[in-house]
């Protein structure tokens, strides 16, 4: 590996999706060096010619210390701490070539609200697998990568079970006015949460297109919060951390009116509910209803929600007739 | 491989101890009180008024209840402590802290005499064998010590072990069952052409002269358990330190005290493991990085357990309380530790101790010539795992810490993996689940109150059993190997070896044949050896 040669290391990125490339026009207008990683190699000349990314985030303007390559040994060589922004599907192959260039100085941090096949793993085990570093961590919460890049006000959190990997991000991450950032050791209950948020949401786009009303929305919200918070405990986190900025902070904002193509798991259930969203692109957050329903059952938690959302995507179900069986479910607990 | 330090010199180690005692005490003096002293500067919840009367309020606490004179003595002492503190300045007290500091380092190292070493190294394994089994000559305990390495099998990453020890400091950490332990990995690492190891042993060891004697001169240091109180658990994480960054090989057993329930250990205690870490950080920060250190994951099998009635009966008390009910004691609970060696000699394959391939303080695997290297075999500079943010090399406690319980979990997946399962193992579970099964009662403090007709198995069922655990295992090496005396049987035989074991060795039979039948007669016991394949789950497909 190349060195820093004494120079302050960068902030790395790997994607140039929306929210990597909203994270590093950030970070670059804070006067921080960004290298952004990206495969798309007119994405990458597009931003270190024209300092725009029009496909991925329209209206932004990246500032001349965020550097793109298709290079990641340049990414390793000149930052320590990086954010890994990119889908589930692609995010094992990676890691894999993130783990031929980096070494065990280099703290890891996803942005991943979802679980990694085949095994329906944690995306921060799969960082462990995939690489020497072992100073991982994840990135959540409700900052959506239009409001990031809008300048208007959002948090994260980030999680590491390595005080040091928190110290970090708050050093390279917190810049308020737009992006505050808090900080957990409970690494497996962030990233359960992220991944949940984004599977409810697909329930709560159901919900809306059949125009359930507000009680029984607001009585599916308290049941979500119980079922994530048994998942959650189950995985070894903290059942709390579900009611943070990772669960329920994300779900909220992805399940908010106005959040359009953002919030991709509850247009998604919208479409479904439509009977319109065979065709569609399957987003992070439909995949990781299949994960938490296979991994609540591995782990012997009820989860009758996701059971729910399961069916309906599997088309076992039509979404009033899983609303139906839901609602019978719900009488039973509390 | 290195030839710098072959096995040989290795060997010698502990012999240079003496010249090394006194710059080990001082370093360990040093370290301790200035952090201390620094921590008090940092913070007044630690100044350094608070350690000392930590100390002096525990020390008072335990010499309460002392009738002795010298008891008497030490309270007063302690009384007088407690009684000045407030009245000292901070270079006294700093004084008082350096004293302390040094008081308890030299109890924990006690005295080391290179030549009762070298008679203690050859002659003190024939004495303990004389001592524990009734023989009337020197001669007869050399013969008995001959036939007792007989029965201790040695196997597993024997050279990769080897190299780790020429090129580095062991850090050996076993599978804890019986009081016996550290007597049979000292005979194991004889066998192994391995050196010897420094280990902590309880105080308590220390009361009886005679073992008293060689255990400070086989290397052994002290280790006062009653002692609680966070300043002594630090002189002795920093003297465990100091003496591996002086390179001598050391000896931990995780799992803290002997595991009552024979499962394998899971939850292991970190202190002393996290040493190995600090010691390896000291050495990069004092640009001494190629001084490795290596963790050598270890395994003691015992086919039958000397103290299995003692260990199983605490474990069921402290976890059952209320719900499990002690019954008239039908075993006799005289300490048996002599009966050791001779009920050793008289059962085949008695004990198997496998060593793991070592690997380094943060958990990753080691290639053959002791480089660590992590999954895809890639190597790795492990001092890269403590350079912080800033590009430097320091010591953080923080994530040392988590660092160290990466390396617990690794070392209890290794126990797994590395555990020999023999044929009592087997058997008892066989027998166990087939109970189960047919009484469809799970819950051991329930099973523990069925009538002796409900807890009969068949014969040929028990077999079956056998054969599919045998297959399982051998299928999926992370739960273990089965012996491979074991698994040259057929079901049978290994059943009727099993069956030979467990009829005789206990003072009550754990399990009896009568005709095509198997009757469980202690099935606390059957629970126990049982529990060693407790990590493998249910199998659904074996009823």
């Amino acid at each position: 590996m190349g060195d820093l040669m004494g120079e302050q290391p960068a902030l790395g990125i790997v994607g140039a999706g929306a929210f990597g490339t909203a994270l590093a026009a950030l970070v670059g207008a804070a006067g921080h060096d960004v290298v952004l990683w990206s495969a798309a190699a007119d994405v990458v000349d597009e931003i270190n010619r024209e300092r725009t990314s029009h496909a991925r985030l329209p209206d932004v303007r990246l500032a001349e210390r965020v550097r793109a390559t298709v290079d990641p040994a340049e990414l390793a060589a000149r930052a320590r701490f990086i954010v890994l922004a990119v889908s589930s599907t692609e995010a094992r192959e990676r890691a894999r070539t993130l783990g031929q260039v980096v070494d065990g100085r280099h703290m890891l941090v996803h942005a991943i609200g979802a679980l990694a096949g085949p095994d329906d793993a944690r995306l921060s085990q799969v960082l462990d697998e995939e690489t020497p570093a072992r100073r991982i961590g994840a990135l959540a919460g409700p900052a959506l990568p239009a409001d990031l890049a809008a300048g208007r006000f959002a948090a994260m959190v980030c999680a590491s079970p390595f005080d040091e990997v928190t110290r970090e991000a708050r050093r390279l991450l917190n810049l308020p006015p737009t992006l505050r950032l808090y900080t957990s050791r409970d690494l497996p209950g962030v990233e359960m949460s992220a991944t949940l948020s984004g599977a409810y949401s697909v329930a709560f786009g159901m919900a809306d297109s059949l125009e359930m009303g507000p009680g029984p929305r607001a009585v599916l919200v308290t049941r979500v919060v119980a079922e994530a918070q048994r998942v959650v405990t189950a995985m070894g986190g903290e059942s709390r951390t579900f009611t943070g900025l990772a669960g329920l902070g994300n779900l909220l904002v992805r399940t908010a009116p106005g959040t359009g193509d953002h919030a991709p798991g509850y247009q998604f259930g919208r479409a479904l509910a439509r009977g319109g969203a065979s065709g569609e692109r399957i987003p992070d957050s439909v995949r990781a209803v299949g994960a938490a329903v296979r991994l609540a059952r591995r782990l012997h938690q009820r989860a009758p929600v996701l059971e729910a959302i399961a069916r309906v995507i599997d088309g076992q179900a039509r979404p009033s007739e899983a609303a139906a069986a839901l609602s019978d479910t719900v009488a039973l607990e509390e | 491989m290195s030839q710098s330090r072959p096995v040989a010199e290795a060997e010698n180690r502990l012999v240079r101890f003496n010249s090394d005692r006194d710059a080990i005490l001082s370093l360990v003096t040093r370290r301790v009180t200035d952090r201390y002293v620094i921590g008090a500067e940092n913070s007044p919840d630690a100044s350094l008024e608070y350690v000392l009367n930590d100390v002096a309020y525990a020390e008072t606490q335990r010499h309460e209840r002392a009738s002795s004179a010298s008891g008497k003595r030490q309270l007063s002492r302690w009384r007088d402590l407690a009684g000045r503190l407030g009245r000292l300045n901070e270079v006294e007290k700093r004084a008082e802290l350096e004293r302390l500091v040094e008081h308890y380092a030299r109890d924990i190292v006690g005295n080391f005499n290179p030549r009762v070493y070298r008679f203690a190294n050859d002659v003190l394994p024939p004495a303990l064998s004389m001592l524990f089994t009734p023989v009337s000559s020197f001669r007869q305990g050399l013969a008995a010590l001959d036939s007792m390495s007989r029965r201790i099998q040695v196997e597993g990453e024997l050279e990769a072990v080897r190299t780790a020890c020429d090129l580095g400091t062991l850090v050996v950490t076993p599978t804890h069952s019986s009081n016996m332990d550290s007597i049979v990995i000292g005979l194991a690492l004889k066998l192994a052409r391995l050196p010897p190891v420094t280990y902590g042993a309880g105080k308590n060891l220390f009361s009886n002269p005679l073992i008293s004697y060689f255990m400070h001169n086989l290397g052994a240091y002290r280790v006062d358990r009653r002692l609680k109180f966070g300043l002594y658990k630090d002189v002795l994480k920093e003297y465990s330190t100091v003496l591996l960054e002086h390179g001598y090989h050391s000896l931990f057993f995780p799992g803290g005290t002997r595991c009552r329930s024979n499962v394998i250990e899971r939850r292991l205690k970190l202190g002393l493991l996290g040493t190995g870490l600090a010691a390896f950080r000291n050495g990069v920060m004092a640009g001494a990085a190629h001084r490795r250190i290596y963790v050598v994951p270890t395994t003691i099998n015992y086919r039958l357990v000397l103290e299995a009635e003692t260990l199983v009966e605490d474990y069921l008390a402290e976890t059952g309380k209320s719900r499990y009910i002690i019954e008239d004691d039908e075993f006799s609970r005289v300490g048996r530790i002599f009966e050791f060696v001779r009920k050793m000699l008289v059962h085949e394959g008695a004990v198997v101790i496998r060593f793991g391939r070592p690997i380094d303080p943060f958990g990753n695997a080691i290639d053959d010539a002791g480089e660590s290297i992590d999954r895809y075999g890639r190597r790795i500079d492990p001092s890269s795992y403590l350079v912080a943010a800033g590009g430097q090399v320091d010591a953080d406690e923080q994530r040392e810490g988590v660092y160290t319980r990466r390396l617990g979990e690794e070392l209890s997946a290794a126990f797994r993996r590395e555990t020999v399962l023999m044929s009592t193992h087997l058997v008892a579970r066989a027998v166990f689940d087939a109970v189960v099964d047919r009484t469809r009662v799970s819950d051991i403090y329930r099973l523990l109150r069925l009538p002796a007709s409900a807890v009969v198995v068949d014969r040929e069922d028990v077999c079956r059993r056998v054969d599919h655990l045998r297959q399982r295992v051998a299928a999926a090496p992370e739960l273990g190997r089965v012996e491979d005396r074991a698994s040259g049987m057929s079901a049978a035989d290994l059943l009727d070896d099993a069956l030979r074991a467990l009829t005789t060795y206990h003072t009550y039979p754990v399990l009896e044949t009568s005709g095509d039948r198997i009757k469980v007669g202690a099935m606390k016991l059957c629970y126990y050896y049982r529990n060693r394949t407790a990590h493998i789950g249910a199998d659904e497909g074996a009823a």
